[in-house]
């Protein structure tokens, strides 16, 4: 009895689009305060233009936030009914600077399942891609959400 | 040898460790006077052919191998000796498979499929034996498991008592600080996925503790 997962497959390599994103200096000052960071080139312009960079630097993790804002279509998964967010992964390539305007291209990499102490889980994988204003990939970000039965 | 037979890198969905951490964390336990030979990468629902760990290996003298550990309808399986004939026999990501085809498929190819922490609540051989489920095949089970909880680890230790089963142990490290936490130890020297399925087919191993194996080596 093999188990088969219902859900669309045609989203397979389709690119989801968004952006742009303009990063501001107080985006990167605001996150960087959230996080506790104390590395001055994520806080301070002067800092940061004295280390190489044109303004303040971004947090690897930076992309997290922008991540949210990329509208994904549902995948019309026929499995459980309670669903919660699994986890990320930031590869960080590039650094993001002030003043940067962020593109994001999402697309649907798996769709799993696996089974554990509280029984069968499916994950839904989403990643994402960030690329500059010079079509540089700055982020990879991975998402999961799980849907349990 | 002193081999942790159940382990995940980052391969794993679940995994933040990488195989260079963990050889690393050994070099450690080495120092602290523990004894440990090798890991066996036991990655979820999937075999890794790509992956080659034999520089690194060598770089810190220890020994890699790889397996599996396949989600089943009975519970989470460690199969040792992975070849292309099975996995194109089994398909790995399925997590409703009946382990006991498994086990007929993985011996036919020359593989030894193992019941993991068979203890666990929930999810464990165990729970499947009291629900009335006979497993004939199963003659090994993952006595010692680093990830279990109270009380985990003494229903594998009860299992084996009153089947008749032997035990291995392994870490189930997901993290870099855990691994060879457990251990199975083999009187005989393992080099390769083959070996490894011959030592344990011969029954010749027992399940350790890490602090157990600075005990071995004062004797």
């Amino acid at each position: 009895m093999v188990m088969e997962l219902q859900y669309d497959r045609s989203l397979y390599g389709v690119e989801h689009k968004a952006g742009p994103f303009e990063i501001s200096r107080d985006q990167i000052k605001g996150f960087s305060k959230g996080l506790g960071e104390t590395g001055q080139i994520h806080l301070d312009e002067s800092a940061a233009q004295a280390e190489g960079y044109r303004d303040v630097v971004a947090p690897p993790t930076f992309c997290t936030v922008l991540v949210n804002k990329v509208k994904l279509p549902d995948i019309n998964l026929q499995f459980g009914r309670t669903s919660m967010h699994a986890g990320q992964r930031v590869q960080y390539r590039e650094p993001i600077v002030a003043g940067d305007s962020l593109t994001a291209s999402s697309h649907l990499k798996d769709v799993y399942a696996k089974t554990g102490r509280s029984g069968t889980m499916v994950f839904v994988v989403w990643e994402t891609t960030f690329r500059n204003q010079d079509g540089q990939i700055v982020a990879d970000v991975q998402e999961s959400f799980a849907r349990r039965e | 040898m002193y081999l942790d037979l159940h382990s995940h890198s980052v391969s794993s969905d679940d995994s933040r460790a990488t195989v260079e951490q963990y050889l690393k964390w050994i070099t450690v336990l080495r120092k602290r006077g523990h004894t440990v030979d090798g890991i066996v990468l036991t990655e979820h629902r999937k075999f890794d052919y790509d992956l080659d760990y034999s520089t690194l290996a060598q770089q810190y003298g220890v020994m890699v191998l790889k397996g599996s550990e396949l989600d089943t309808r009975y519970g989470h399986f460690l199969v040792y000796g992975v070849t292309g004939p099975l996995t194109n026999d089994i398909d790995f990501g399925d997590v409703r498979m009946d382990s006991r085809e498994l086990i007929k498929a993985a011996r036919q190819h020359g593989a030894i499929a193992i019941p993991a922490h068979p203890g666990r609540f929930g999810i464990g051989l165990t729970e499947y034996i009291q629900q009335g489920e006979v497993f004939e095949d199963v003659h090994i089970v993952e006595r010692l498991n680093g990830g279990s909880r109270q009380g985990e680890n003494e229903r594998a230790w009860e299992l084996c008592d009153s089947h008749g089963l032997l035990g291995i142990g392994g870490s189930d490290a997901h993290l870099t600080s855990h691994i060879a936490t457990c251990l199975t130890h083999f009187p005989q020297t393992i080099a390769s996925e083959r070996d490894l399925v011959d030592a344990l087919l011969s029954g010749q191993f027992h399940p350790i503790w890490l602090e157990q194996t600075k005990e071995d080596a004062a004797r």
